[in-house]
């Protein structure tokens, strides 16, 4: 899903040196003993677009390859860090309790 | 007489009652039998007809609350409760089902005639089933609880829990949640709770917290709205499904979804699993706001190459009007489709276009040229390639894959000396093109010209050991050739060079080595000769290895060797170590690089074959080293020797590797020679090597059984000719004679004919076959036949199974009809 500018954390108008800088920075915050994909994942960006002449290949012959659950990740991303469910929509949820839902699962024990 | 007649039949008719109401009930057809054990009550109040009626009620009863039918099941229940006897069973689910169906003073009646001890004990499940209703606001129910129950008392802590965890009063909250046992009705709840009032570095422990609820709890759903929350993407969505609609709406307001955010996820949910990849497609390009238009679009661009007819509508809208866009998407997804042709045609209009604008895209037309030629056959790629230089003459590596086409795909050696030249002079330093020049030029024998390269290239990189030896070996092929030619004045000065160079210790040697040829030939023949053996006992331990190198290095300056070999100790009786047999291989190899034609390094193998063959017996311990040996030999195609040593080998180790080597020597790396037996053999070692995953030496023998096959079938059309299937004209006698066997018994055979091969060769097998069917046949015919290798194969199979005392259901004869009949099939249409 992510670009290789996106994996470097670059804009697509960045120079080859604040792509290598990127990188580097990249690599510092993810050495490979951490994290040995997203490392991989790292190089294989910046050998992607290091010069112009791979930017402007990625540019030309790069054919997105999107997966549907990756867009429904982004589609239903979580906005802001993860909380508990508020107060107010729990106390909601407990009158959903619908006896008919319940009896679904409130099944005959073998006797 | 009538009075006891009409007994036995009144028996008989009870008898057959009673049979088929126990076959109903044991069959759980409940309804049947509930009728029939009705009749037979009448007949007779017997104590067991009584307890499966009431059971059949029972089992009814749940059958009708299975279906959500719980008035029915009620009603049933109660018809249970007429005949069953005490303690009743389902009485917690009667009540629920009371409240099911709205028969809520029923329901509270039932209630308040349990004990308390009933409710908490007996019926625990009822109980966190009321807990949770109480908490859906069915308050009243309070009233009608056992007073001394655990319930109500628990209720009043979670009451105060809620209240507290209501006004944000953590603390009071969890007190609260402390004085509820561990087996409370509301224990659940308290799980529910604890995972509220987690902060957000313990919110990671929440997922296995939630788990902990289990399936039936009537909390489950409320687990799974609250781990919704939580979730994103496929999970969340997967979570989702299992939800109310009112539980799914309280979780989108919590998450802050929009309307249209709101309406995707419900889609989703009603198409579940069934999106194909045009509901897919077109579910994106609905809901692109949602997805992010960029994404959006990256995913459609991706989803064509599935879903192709997508393509106007990704037009319409993402609004591709740039007509080099649209060229250039077109071209993507006909590559995707492989189709070449079409992408071709896409490519060269954004050609045209990009032409538009030069020189500002010059760069973009030489990237789409290279492109292509990357997709391209060698005869288009090297004009398409030629071409992109036109547009970007610094691209590097398009010179050197034109050279390396020019060189090995399509060998034009004009063409790569021009093309050399040309990247030469645009990279001028660079050392893999100076590496090739040199190369090159002394491949041409202009060591000259190859000198002034490698002496650019260490000018370069100074300590380039390829340039030393490139550099070396140029000065002493340029000594060796003006030692030929007699310039005897300029020998000294290329050996000199050759000398300075910090090369290792034995290419030195290799230098005074030719100085002792230059002393011999053009100075004194004594000290020359003492010169060459002293240098060659220094080069080597052993008289072979001397013996080797002074044939090559005599040869190399086309001088006689007798005189040489006289000076040199004995040989012919000398029997090397592994270590000397490396040594040689090295030395082979060494030569090998250096020699345009190798019939030189054969006389010198040859001169020292009778020593070579003796050791090879000593050395039979060393199998990893006389391996390195068949592999030199084979390079250098030197079958003779190959053959001699592979047959050791495959003697004593019966491998895969050993076979192959055998076989490549015995066809002499022609693989058109090789015959049917040959062929089944390397099969069998092609398996054997694959079962005992020695995959090196299965790509070896898998390329052997190829060019054989092409050898035989040299029409290999990949395209139009395979789509004839081979089956279609049912021309393979063997499948045709023997495809009615088992793999088992197929397998079997194949062992056998295996085996019989190992012990037999192909003529002592036909002979047999002429002894065994001769009579049976006009041994003309059979002459004839014997030719056809499938024959023989077909044979072997009929000789395996008769020795293996299988009945295959095929004779000599049906073989032979078989074959006879083999005229073709299928007429020519032409003919």
């Amino acid at each position: 899903m992510n670009s290789p500018y996106q994996i470097l954390g670059v804009s697509e108008q960045a120079t080859d040196a604040d792509i290598k800088q990127a990188y580097l920075q990249a690599v510092k915050d993810n050495p490979p003993e951490r994290d040995s994909r997203r490392f991989r994942q790292i190089q294989q960006a910046f050998d992607m677009i290091k010069d112009e002449d791979g930017r402007l290949r990625y540019a030309l012959f790069h054919v997105p390859n999107v997966e549907f659950d990756a867009l429904l990740d982004r589609a239903f991303a979580q906005n802001g860090p993860i909380r508990p469910l508020p107060a107010g929509d729990f106390l909601k949820l407990l009158s959903t309790v619908s006896i008919d839902k319940m009896l679904a699962k409130f099944k005959q024990k073998p006797s | 007489m009538k009075k006891i007649i009409q007994k036995i039949s009144a028996g008989l008719n009870e008898l057959t009652l009673l049979q088929k109401a126990r076959a109903h009930y044991e069959a759980g057809r409940y309804k049947e039998a509930t009728d029939l054990f009705k009749e037979l009550l009448k007949q007779s109040n017997d104590a067991e007809h009584k307890r499966c009626l009431a059971d059949c009620y029972l089992q009814r009863a749940w059958a009708m609350a299975d279906k959500g039918m719980h008035k029915e099941a009620c009603v049933l229940w109660e018809n249970y409760a007429a005949y069953g006897e005490a303690p009743l069973q389902a009485q917690d689910a009667y009540v629920l089902w009371l409240l099911a169906g709205k028969n809520n003073h029923k329901a509270y009646a039932v209630l308040e005639g349990f004990e308390a001890r009933q409710l908490d004990e007996d019926y625990p499940e009822l109980a966190a089933h009321l807990g949770a209703l109480l908490l859906a606001g069915c308050t009243d129910m309070l009233a009608h609880l056992p007073k001394d129950s655990a319930l109500p008392r628990h209720w009043e802590w979670v009451g105060e829990a809620l209240d507290a965890y209501r006004n944000g009063e953590r603390e009071r909250c969890e007190q609260a949640l402390k004085n509820l046992p561990f087996r409370s009705a509301f224990r659940d709840l308290r799980t529910l709770l604890k995972v509220q009032l987690l902060d957000a570095a313990s919110l990671e422990q929440a997922p296995a917290m939630l788990a902990k609820i289990p399936e039936a709890s009537p909390y489950r759903p409320l687990a799974d709205s609250c781990l919704a929350y939580l979730q994103t993407g496929e999970d969340f969505i997967a979570t989702m499904a299992g939800l109310e609609h009112l539980q799914r709406r309280v979780v989108a307001h919590a998450k802050g979804f929009s309307s249209k955010q709101m309406n995707l996820l419900e889609t989703l949910l009603k198409q579940k699993n069934q999106l194909n990849d045009k509901m897919r497609f077109n579910l994106v390009l609905q809901y692109q706001e949602v997805f992010g238009t960029h994404a959006a679009q990256a995913y459609c661009q991706g989803a064509l190459a599935n879903y192709p007819a997508g393509y106007n509508d990704y037009r319409k809208h993402f609004a591709l009007k740039d007509p080099f866009e649209e060229s250039r998407l077109q071209a993507l997804l006909c590559e995707q489709g492989k189709n070449s042709y079409d992408a071709r045609f896409y490519w060269e209009r954004c050609i045209d276009i990009l032409k538009k604008n030069r020189p500002a895209d010059d760069k973009k037309i030489a990237l789409i040229l290279r492109h292509m030629a990357e997709l391209a056959h060698y005869d288009d790629a090297v004009e398409l390639l030629a071409d992109s230089l036109e547009y970007d003459a610094d691209d590097r590596q398009s010179y050197l894959s034109l050279l390396s086409i020019y060189e090995q795909n399509r060998p034009d050696p004009v063409k790569y000396e021009e093309w050399l030249e040309r990247s030469l002079k645009r990279f001028p330093a660079d050392t893999d093109l100076l590496v090739r020049a040199a190369k090159s030029a002394a491949s041409r024998k202009a060591f000259k010209k190859a000198v002034t390269y490698a002496k650019a290239l260490l000018k370069v990189d100074p300590v380039n050991t390829l340039a030393k030896q490139l550099l070396f070996a140029n000065h002493m092929a340029h000594a060796r050739r003006l030692l030929k030619a007699e310039k005897f004045h300029l020998v000294e000065k290329e050996i000199q060079a050759a000398e300075q160079l910090s090369v290792d210790k034995s290419l030195r040697r290799q230098a005074e080595l030719l100085r002792g040829f230059y002393l011999w030939q053009a100075e004194d023949k004594k000290q020359g000769l003492q010169q060459i053996a002293a240098t060659l006992a220094k080069l080597n331990d052993d008289p072979v290895n001397m013996q080797f190198q002074v044939q090559m290095e005599a040869g190399l300056l086309e001088l006689p060797t007798a005189a040489l070999t006289r000076a040199l100790p004995a040989f012919k009786d000398y029997l090397l170590s592994a270590p000397e047999l490396q040594r040689l291989i090295a030395a082979m190899e060494y030569y090998d690089e250096q020699l345009d034609d190798r019939s030189l390094l054969f006389k010198a193998l040859d001169k020292i074959k009778a020593p070579l063959k003796k050791s090879l017996q000593w050395l039979l311990d060393h199998e990893t080293l006389l391996l390195s040996w068949c592999q030199a030999l084979e390079k250098i195609a030197h079958f003779e020797l190959l053959k001699h040593c592979a047959k050791m080998g495959n003697v004593r180790w019966r491998k895969p590797i050993w076979l192959y080597y055998q076989t490549v020597a015995e066809c002499q790396g022609d693989s058109s020679r090789l015959d049917f037996m040959a062929l089944f053999r390397l099969q069998n070692a092609f398996e054997d090597a694959h079962a005992e995953n020695d995959h090196k030496t299965a790509v070896l023998i898998g390329r052997l059984i190829e060019q054989a096959r092409g050898a035989m079938n040299p029409f290999q059309y990949e395209d139009d000719f395979d789509e004839f299937d081979e089956e279609a004209f049912g021309d393979d006698p063997i499948e045709d004679l023997f495809g009615h066997l088992p793999e088992s018994v197929m397998g079997r055979i194949a062992k056998k004919t295996q085996d019989m091969m190992a012990k037999t060769d192909p003529d002592r097998f036909m002979a047999k076959c002429i002894s065994q069917y001769g009579k049976r046949i006009d041994p003309q015919r059979l002459g004839i036949l014997l030719v056809n290798p499938d024959f023989v194969g077909a044979i072997m199979v009929l000789v395996a199974a008769e020795d293996l005392k299988i009945d295959i259901g095929v004779s000599f004869e049906d073989i032979v009809e078989r074959f006879e009949d083999d005229s073709p099939q299928f007429r020519l249409p032409f003919f």
